[in-house]
């Protein structure tokens, strides 16, 4: 049994498999556009939580934010379920497909057999679309992927009830009901507000552009304090979470650039097409801070010269980005 | 080595990534670029330094939607992809 699903390759894992769900069920949409009502643009770093025993740094919300956010801001009605017995998640994902629905799941990546082994590491949130079974096999729309791709239905038990940090626990979604209606452009505005908040307004040190800075002042003191081998693991971590986890590269200031231009059209104000513009120069600022931070990693430049230009990089992205979301807050409250 | 463009981006990275003894000849065109089996023996903190390198020589950008995964599959997706950004 195999549902029709409309699957795309996207940059990102959520944001992905929320736009080929909403696609499938007749709300057509970008995954930048997915992206920015979801609210999925954010910085934290939060030192005293640690990913693979590296500090928990962070460029976007928290798994499964863009999916419930998206849908409510559209009207959408969704469930969520989690488990606690993998045998009953399992027969509940087979009642849905058996019933035509395509699931979301969330997974550990490690467990996922159709991932190359390079590419296989511990991390809990990944997400992707269960689109059919054929014998003990899943059919799986992974947006990472360009075509579908198929799981032995024990491997996917394992990566549905990963351990460890963000462990899924069986987690499902999908969609109940879509509304007869959609206010776009309240959702787009709903969205945009809410990423401001959350980089400018943030009453915690370690979210949104204080947390950019609270990283630069930490980065600086990490050769000293925590020796070269440590303060590698931690840089290369840095700009994992940056350039590689769940974006394959893309970096989610560019996603979001493209999403102030389809805004521009959708609420017909030209000025976030400026922002726009502005928004890429940010995601460029922060790849010069990601090549110097993976040619330190490489030993193509020291340590002892490369922290402080390091430290700087960060504050100018926290500057412009401070610079950035105050315009888009001003424009989109006007 | 199909084409020139190929040819001149396997040169680039060897000299962006400071790859030793490989020469540009020596890369098949359809490889990848990227991972265990890149014969220019890349990881994924590598490819910050291809894509960077990409925009200052080529003044087109990896980045959006576009992902670098994609695009850094091999010489022959990545010389693609600039003809394709070129052209627009």
């Amino acid at each position: 049994m195999k549902i029709d699903f409309p699957h795309q390759q996207f940059a990102h894992c959520e944001s992905g498999v929320t736009t080929n769900l909403l696609n499938y069920h007749g709300f057509p949409c970008s995954e930048a556009l997915v992206f920015g009502i979801g609210a999925g643009l954010f910085f934290g770093y939060v030192p005293f939580i640690k990913l693979n025993f590296l500090p928990l740094t962070t460029f976007r919300t928290a798994p499964g934010s863009i999916f419930a956010k998206a849908t409510k801001r559209l009207g959408i009605e969704v469930k969520r379920e989690k488990f606690r017995d993998p045998l009953a998640a399992e027969k509940k994902l087979d009642e849905l497909l058996a019933a035509g629905r395509p699931v979301g799941a969330q997974t550990g990546v490690f467990w996922l057999p159709f991932f190359p082994p390079a590419y296989r590491f511990h991390f809990n949130g990944h997400n992707l679309v269960v689109i059919g079974k054929e014998g003990d096999d899943y059919l799986i729309s992974d947006p990472i992927f360009e075509e579908p791709v198929r799981c032995p239905a024990a491997d996917l038990r394992k990566a549905r009830f990963a351990k460890g940090a963000l462990a899924p626990k069986g987690k499902i979604y999908y969609v109940e009901k879509m509304a007869e209606q959609f206010d776009v452009p309240g959702a787009v505005t709903a969205g945009i507000k809410e990423v401001c908040r959350g980089m400018l307004k943030t009453p915690v040190p370690m979210a949104g552009v204080r947390g950019i800075r609270l990283l630069a002042r930490q980065l600086e003191k990490w050769p000293a304090k925590l020796g070269d081998k440590q303060t590698l693991l931690y840089l290369g971590h840095v700009i994992r979470m940056q350039e590689e986890i769940g974006t394959g590269g893309g970096g989610f200031r560019f996603i979001y650039a493209a999403f102030l231009q389809e805004a521009a059209e959708i609420l017909k104000n030209d000025e976030l097409l400026d922002l726009s513009n502005h928004c890429t120069e940010i995601g460029d600022l922060w790849r010069d801070f990601a090549l110097l931070a993976s040619r330190v990693c490489k030993g193509r430049a020291t340590i002892t010269d490369s922290f402080a230009d390091l430290a700087d990089l960060l504050r100018q992205c926290a500057t412009e980005e401070q610079l950035l979301f105050t315009r888009l807050n001003a424009t989109i409250c006007r | 080595m199909s084409s020139t463009l190929e040819y001149e981006l396997a040169e680039l990275i060897i000299n962006f990534c400071n790859v030793e003894d490989v020469s540009p000849s020596d890369i098949p065109s359809e490889s990848p670029l990227i991972g265990p089996d890149s014969p220019f023996g890349l990881d994924s903190l590598d490819a910050v330094e291809v894509v960077v390198a990409v925009q200052k020589t080529y003044g087109v950008r990896i980045g959006g939607e576009k992902t670098s995964r994609e695009v850094l599959q091999s010489l022959t997706a990545l010389a693609d992809f600039i003809r394709r950004e070129k052209r627009e």
